[in-house]
């Protein structure tokens, strides 16, 4: 008798063991109570924007009480691989950060994207505050998924003491940027250059201007898209050597640091040049060291591309398809332009809201950095963003072996070439 | 009666254990091999079939083919490292001359066991520095200056800096599962040693190998199979770079999958570690001979 009250026991401990597996699959919103959850995910779990943000959602919610929103935040990189396991375990955030372009479009095309068109057009007030020209990186077929907010673009830093000190005036072409260069070793700089190669993304970003400054823009349109891609083009195979030949100059050190610690070692005055983005102006400003201005990506000589053209894509938000109404008022919330002007005041990055940057909110460098952005006479993506990550990932990673010097430009050409055949 | 019920017992009281092996190990496990025949990304709604297309192209992928080379390296050394060198650190620290320092010693070594190797990995990253890192500080402080360099950033010496960082955490853990079969060598064989006129060496080969082979059999076991599942030191350190010069299989099966989108042929990559390691247990097993012995 013992036993079978036991079995039963045992039988009653089995069952919810398997109804907790089969029912953990479709646990939608609970909004059975008064408060709506709202799933924000971010990628600055670092400062300032992490305390801008928390502090925001502080804000929000003290004005709507039945709000709660549940942050979550990680860095750059591991933000990308994240977001992906998010989609496919259909646990997408309400209200998360994203990329324009190629990032963007992968993002909508697993269709639990919300379509922001009504969304927009209902509310002229706010989205009229949105410069127009920056919604094309998240616009696909027309439809638009997400509101730009950060705008960002990237160009040479360099240090005014040294420069002055050198004689050396910023250079307009390649072959001055080189002798730039040069006569800076001759001066007892043993990195003339620096950058963080363990950051992938940093060699696309280089390798995304030098093949827009050296290709024709047509060849470029073609490849960028994947279903029609060669890569064939001999441009690509010099502006490898381009790179390779600037690696040169950046010494051991660069294979073995991040962009930040590179970042650091301009800001402390070590190393008289680097290539930054705009974003990283405040950054540099706060340590306070160095004196610097930024001249434009130096033209090529046989350059086919536009020489004035800019590297940069704004960042934005996006809604999933299940989001709750009230996550649309935060995403407004987050994109008006006193949150914008707020936001370049504490983080020193500029944003695509109208008002959202004035010299009342940031330094004369960052404002001559957003006239280059607003006037610049067309925009390039990032190049990691633009091509399919396949290719952009042989591209980065041989990026790194030719500053190591383990493998030629052609050899990373001719991966390329039959990863697009296959 | 009795017997009948004594033979259902056994199997209800077994449930609860093969439920959730079944659905946490061997469910995924042949998931996984199913899924190694698609080509499919996280975003797509659908699979599509390609048979054997991703084991022939990893076949051909030079990545693939790096990765397991460092997997190998990995596995010699820290089968040298771990097993051959903690024996002998055990062995020291069993002396009757170590006695009084010994339990200090233990802790000393045992403590990198007990850090998360996500700070370890950290730690080292400012130990390989090349601008202020204190490895190249000690090599200039002792005027091998030349011998400096970037050492996470050199392809040739990346993987070896990843190796030798596992090394530094794990000879500690291994070392005390050897002190503990030390413990357990009854003392009358050394005795009878000394009394033969054994020196510590010859009782090292001579009473204490042949007394730890199960032990030495069983980390073997784990320092190989580990060696081919090693993630985390790489990934944080190096990411596999610079090129792929640092790659292990883990990390380019995280890499195909959830960086590349390519979940198919990180499925297949996957099988193809527990490939590896499946046969390497096995052939460890019929080799030692375990359970016999007793």
């Amino acid at each position: 008798m013992k036993k079978s009250i036991l079995i039963f026991f045992m039988v009653l401990l089995t069952i919810p063991m398997l109804v907790a597996c089969s029912s953990s699959t479709d646990n939608t919103n609970a909004s059975g109570e008064d408060v709506v959850e709202i799933d924000f995910f971010h990628r600055w779990p670092n400062e300032p924007r992490k305390s801008f943000y928390d502090e925001k959602i502080k804000e929000y919610e003290e004005a709507n009480p039945n709000v709660k929103i549940n942050v979550n935040s990680v860095l750059n990189d591991s933000y990308k691989e994240k977001i992906k396991v998010l989609v496919s375990s259909n646990d997408l955030p309400d209200i998360f950060t994203s990329w324009s372009d190629s990032f963007a479009l992968n993002l909508v095309s697993s269709d639990k994207i919300m379509p922001l068109d009504d969304v927009i057009s209902e509310d002229k007030e706010w989205s009229g505050k949105i410069i127009e020209s920056q919604f094309s990186g998240f616009t696909f077929d027309d439809t638009t998924y997400g509101i730009p907010f950060t705008v960002d673009g990237k160009a040479f830093f360099y240090n005014e003491k040294v420069f002055k000190e050198n004689n050396l005036e910023p250079p307009k072409t390649y072959e001055e940027f080189m002798a730039v260069l040069d006569k800076l070793k001759q001066a007892g700089y043993e990195t003339p250059l620096v950058e963080g190669l363990t950051d992938k993304w940093a060699i696309s970003h280089y390798l995304g201007t030098i093949f827009q400054r050296i290709l024709d823009p047509a060849v470029l349109e073609k490849d960028y898209n994947e279903e029609t891609a060669e890569f064939t083009d001999p441009g690509y195979v010099e502006g490898l050597e381009v790179f390779q030949e600037l690696t040169t100059y950046m010494g051991d050190v660069s294979t073995a640091i991040n962009h930040e610690q590179a970042r650091n070692m301009f800001a402390n005055g070590e190393v008289p040049i680097i290539y930054m983005q705009f974003a990283e102006i405040k950054m540099v400003e706060e340590i306070g060291k160095v004196d610097f201005a930024f001249f434009d990506f130096p033209a090529f000589k046989d350059g086919e591309g536009d020489p004035k053209a800019l590297t940069g894509a704004p960042e934005g938000w996006m809604l999933s398809k299940e989001a709750p109404p009230e996550a649309i008022d935060f995403l407004k919330f987050l994109t008006s332009e006193e949150t914008a002007f707020e936001f370049t005041k504490v983080d020193g990055q500029l944003n695509s809201i109208k008002g959202g940057v004035t010299e009342e909110n940031t330094s004369d460098a960052s404002l001559k950095a957003f006239e280059l952005i607003k006037n610049a006479s067309s925009t390039a993506p990032w190049f990691d963003n633009a091509v399919n990550i396949d290719i952009a990932d042989i591209f980065m990673r041989g990026g790194q072996s030719l500053a190591t010097g383990q493998t030629t430009p052609e050899a990373i050409m001719k991966e390329v070439q039959e990863n697009v055949a296959e | 009666m009795l017997r009948r019920r004594n033979k259902i017992m056994p199997i209800i009281f077994l449930l609860p254990g093969i439920f959730f092996v079944t659905v946490f190990v061997y469910l995924p496990l042949f998931q996984n091999f199913y899924n190694s025949f698609f080509d499919f990304s996280v975003f797509s709604t659908g699979k599509v079939f390609v048979g054997f297309e991703n084991f022939k192209e990893l076949l051909t992928d030079k990545v693939m083919v790096a990765a397991l080379l460092n997997n190998i390296k990995y596995a010699i050394i820290s089968v040298i490292l771990q097993v051959g060198f903690a024996l002998v650190l055990a062995y020291i620290l069993e002396n009757k001359i170590f006695r009084k320092i010994a339990p200090f010693l233990r802790v000393v070594y045992f403590m990198p066991v007990m850090i998360s190797i996500s700070v370890i990995a950290l730690l080292f990253g400012f130990v390989y520095n090349p601008q202020m890192g204190i490895l190249n500080g000690f090599l200039e402080l002792i005027g091998l200056e030349e011998l400096a360099q970037p050492w996470l950033g050199n392809s040739t010496t990346a993987i070896y800096a990843v190796i030798a960082m596992s090394q530094w955490q794990s000879i500690g853990f291994i070392m005390m599962l050897f002190v503990v079969a030390i413990q357990k060598i009854p003392n009358e064989l050394y005795e009878a040693a000394d009394i033969d006129g054994a020196g510590k060496i010859r009782k090292f080969f001579s009473v204490t190998v042949p007394q730890l082979k199960e032990a030495i059999f069983v980390n073997t076991l784990i320092t190989v199979t580990g060696s081919m599942l090693v993630f985390n030191e790489p990934y944080i350190l190096t990411n596999g770079g610079p090129g792929f010069s640092s790659m292990t299989m883990s990390v380019h099966m995280y890499q195909e999958g959830f960086v590349k989108d390519n979940m198919g042929l990180a499925s297949t990559v996957a099988f193809i570690i527990f490939l590896i390691t499946a046969i390497l247990a096995l052939i460890q097993i019929k080799l030692s001979g375990t359970g016999k012995d007793d």
